[in-house]
């Protein structure tokens, strides 16, 4: 788990007692908490966790799509992804400002956050430690990747957080640029040749069970840990992890299979009795070993975003303002 | 001096055109590989605010490339994906100084990119390219002309973040001091063909498509001086000749081999 | 003793923009920046990349004396019992002037005045 520097001294019991039903009152209102407002300590850290996961993911993430940047096949689609990673950096830079004010009590700023990351405190999602070996894989990662990160984020959209919320909402809006970018590459190659169908085929193949891990297990009994009920209490998202798997299926799996594409499930399919879609469920022993950086690539890109900030440093030193020490 | 104002009064003069194609060559070329250096950059800047800056830019440099190499399909060159991918090293007229690695290693296994070359060669493009527009918004090719001024008008804010990172490097630090001034030597070792106009220098200021090589430099360097005061006391060097007249490093074969992996996967594909 | 520490590099401001010359200045959101002239030079490429702008402010963020919560809670609030300050207190006079065939100079009407007949 995340440990961001312990807890803060606890007021006085009591008074806490009144200021938690008051802050309850104000959530269950739908009223926005502020980064200065009095919050129950579970809600800090809950908050904390959330969004400094959400902030380095964002910037993890960037790095297998960066990998196609100078490669991608035209100079528009250079350009478009470039501007979709660029995006990325830009979400992670809001996620991880608002990450940063609530973390500034306990004494920590963004370099500790880049620090916790290299030591391995602060994890990042699972499906940034893929590996994208072909160009269809970034497609993928722009169109399905992303759609599951709309999919969850989109849920978050009325977080009682204001800070939050209003990252969110500028990200989702960027996400629709996002959404489409996918599309128009998976959609070229879904129309194109014999070859480039077969590696949009063959990375839909590779990514399927990432896909699934996305969401996160449907009970905390599947991995041991699951934060879904915290998050859901405080009202920061709306539903569960197998709900949002279920939404996600939904948008896009008909979009799927009218490319003439296949997922490597043969169970897949519809339960019209159940409302729900019927699917294998992944490893979640492997989630657990990728998301604690055991995956594919997790050294590579700790050990990329490593030389960046230490390669760098020289730089922040020599313009970090002088304070005179006496 | 008559204007051209169309594809195809250029055409009607074969000198014309050789020069004509020539300098949009250098133009297109330089920003592309800038831009093709600057996105290697992409996820690895000194911090995140920096990086999303740094981005814009790339791309907008980029969007440059391409608005001359659009020039030249309509020349006739062949279509701008086609000039981007398909041409050799040799047929390249980027300086070679442009083509030069951020920095050891690569973005595939350990990139140790040097932010000090960057600021350095960002600073020193971005003065030269305010130079160039200047004169390019003159020239007797209207179609240029025209691109000219449509990039000069986001070409300032690109020229003032780098001249901004100089300035305050150079303000800083003897460590950050020392790398710029290591890299400025480096670049008055090889980067002549900043200025250079390459073997049909005379063809391309006797039409007027451009200043004189001795005027853009003298301008250039004014500029410079302007934000720099202790420039390197020599002249410019060519230590790896002329990229003007299709003389290139391996740095370049590298740029151009991951630059056209996927598009020479299948050059006939819809991507 | 002078000393180079590397947080100091991170340093918060609050970004503001204005759209248009008729829009209000409007807070975008923040970002960590070593000085100002930094500061100002990201802030556009970071929250205004896809709109217009016309002009950015960068304000450090221990220079602005924000409401702190309790303020929020306490300051903010005023009855409602204020229409002789709007116009509200003031609808009757429409019946009053309809009754000796004049119009009620609203809203609508006077802001509309900034066109005055040529001479």
């Amino acid at each position: 788990m995340y440990n961001y520097g312990g807890t803060l001294a606890a007021d006085n019991v009591d008074e806490d007692k009144e200021k938690y039903a008051r802050f309850m009152e104000r959530v269950e209102a739908g009223e926005k908490i502020e980064a200065d407002d009095w919050m129950p300590d579970e809600y800090r850290q809950t908050l904390i966790k959330l969004i400094s996961m959400h902030g380095i993911s964002e910037i993890m993430g960037a790095l297998p799509e960066k990998e196609w940047v100078p490669k991608a096949p035209t100079v528009k689609r250079k350009l478009g992804i470039m501007a979709k990673v660029q995006d990325e950096m830009g979400h992670g830079q809001l996620l991880l400002r608002v990450a940063e004010d609530l973390m500034k009590p306990y004494g920590k700023n963004r370099e500790s956050l880049m620090e916790d990351l290299l030591n391995g405190d602060l994890k990042f999602h699972n499906v940034f430690h893929m590996p994208t070996r072909t160009w269809a894989d970034a497609g993928m990662v722009g169109w399905l990747v992303d759609g599951a990160a709309i999919i969850s984020q989109t849920n978050m959209l009325d977080a009682s957080y204001g800070p939050y919320q209003r990252a969110l909402k500028r990200i989702c809006q960027e996400e629709v640029f996002h959404a489409q970018h996918g599309e128009a590459i998976i959609m070229a190659l879904a129309e194109g040749t014999k070859e480039q169908r077969r590696i949009l085929q063959e990375s839909l193949n590779n990514w399927w069970p990432s896909l699934l891990m996305f969401f996160g297990p449907e009970s905390a009994s599947t991995t041991g840990s699951s934060k879904q009920e915290v998050t859901t209490k405080y009202r920061i998202r709306k539903s569960s992890n197998e709900e949002l798997r279920q939404a996600f299926l939904d948008k896009y799996l008909p979009r799927v299979f009218s490319l003439g594409l296949t997922v490597p499930d043969e169970t897949v399919h519809y339960d019209e009795e159940k409302q729900r879609w019927i699917y294998q469920q992944p490893d979640w022993n492997e989630f657990k070993q990728i998301i604690s950086n055991n995956g594919p690539r997790s050294k590579e890109r700790l050990r990329l975003r490593e030389i960046a900030y230490e390669n760098n440093r020289w730089v922040r030193q020599a313009l970090a303002p002088q304070v005179v020490v006496s | 001096m008559k204007s051209f104002e169309t594809v195809e009064q250029a055409k009607q003069n074969p000198a014309y055109y050789e020069a004509l194609t020539e300098l949009l060559y250098q133009l297109a070329d330089d920003d592309f590989i800038i831009s093709f250096r600057g996105s290697e950059w992409l996820g690895l800047a000194p911090h995140i605010e920096e990086d999303v800056a740094f981005s814009s830019i790339t791309q907008n440099t980029m969007g440059h490339a391409f608005l001359y190499y659009q020039l030249l399909e309509d020349l006739g060159e062949g279509k701008v994906d086609a000039l981007a991918h398909e041409r050799a090293p040799e047929q390249r007229r980027n300086a070679s100084y442009f083509e030069k690695k951020n920095g050891e290693g690569s973005y595939y296994g350990e990139p140790w990119y040097d932010w000090a070359l960057t600021v350095v060669r960002q600073f020193l493009y971005e003065t030269m390219k305010k130079v160039k527009l200047e004169a390019a918004v003159k020239s007797s090719y209207e179609p240029l002309a025209n691109t000219a001024q449509k990039v000069l008008m986001e070409q300032p804010y690109h020229l003032a973040h780098w001249k901004m990172w100089m300035q305050q490097l150079l303000s800083s630090t003897e460590e950050a001091q020392e790398k710029i001034q290591a890299r400025l030597e480096e670049a008055w070792e090889e980067g002549k063909d900043i200025y250079d106009l390459g073997p049909k220098a005379q063809d391309i200021v006797h039409h007027q498509l451009i200043s004189g090589e001795s005027e853009l430099k003298q301008r250039w360097l004014q500029e410079v001086q302007a934000t720099i005061k202790d420039l390197p006391a020599d002249s410019l060097g060519d230590k790896f000749g002329s990229g003007r007249s299709g003389e290139h490093t391996a740095d370049l074969d590298q740029a151009l081999q991951t630059l056209a992996e996927v598009y020479d996967s299948d050059r006939y594909a819809v991507w | 003793m002078e000393k180079q520490n590397e947080s100091n590099f991170y340093r918060e401001y609050e970004v503001f923009s204005k759209k248009n010359e008729k829009s209000p200045i409007q807070h975008q959101f923040s970002l960590l920046a070593p000085n100002d002239d930094m500061a100002l030079n990201m802030a556009q490429e970071n929250f205004m990349r896809r709109e217009k702008v016309l002009d950015v402010w960068v304000v450090p963020r221990n220079h602005i004396r924000s409401m702190n919560s309790e303020e929020r809670l306490q300051w903010t609030n005023r009855l409602d019992n204020k229409d002789y300050r709007s116009t509200k207190g003031y609808g009757y006079l429409r019946k009053k002037w309809s009754e000796k065939e004049q119009g009620m100079l609203d809203e609508k009407e006077i802001m509309s005045w900034k066109e005055v007949k040529k001479s």
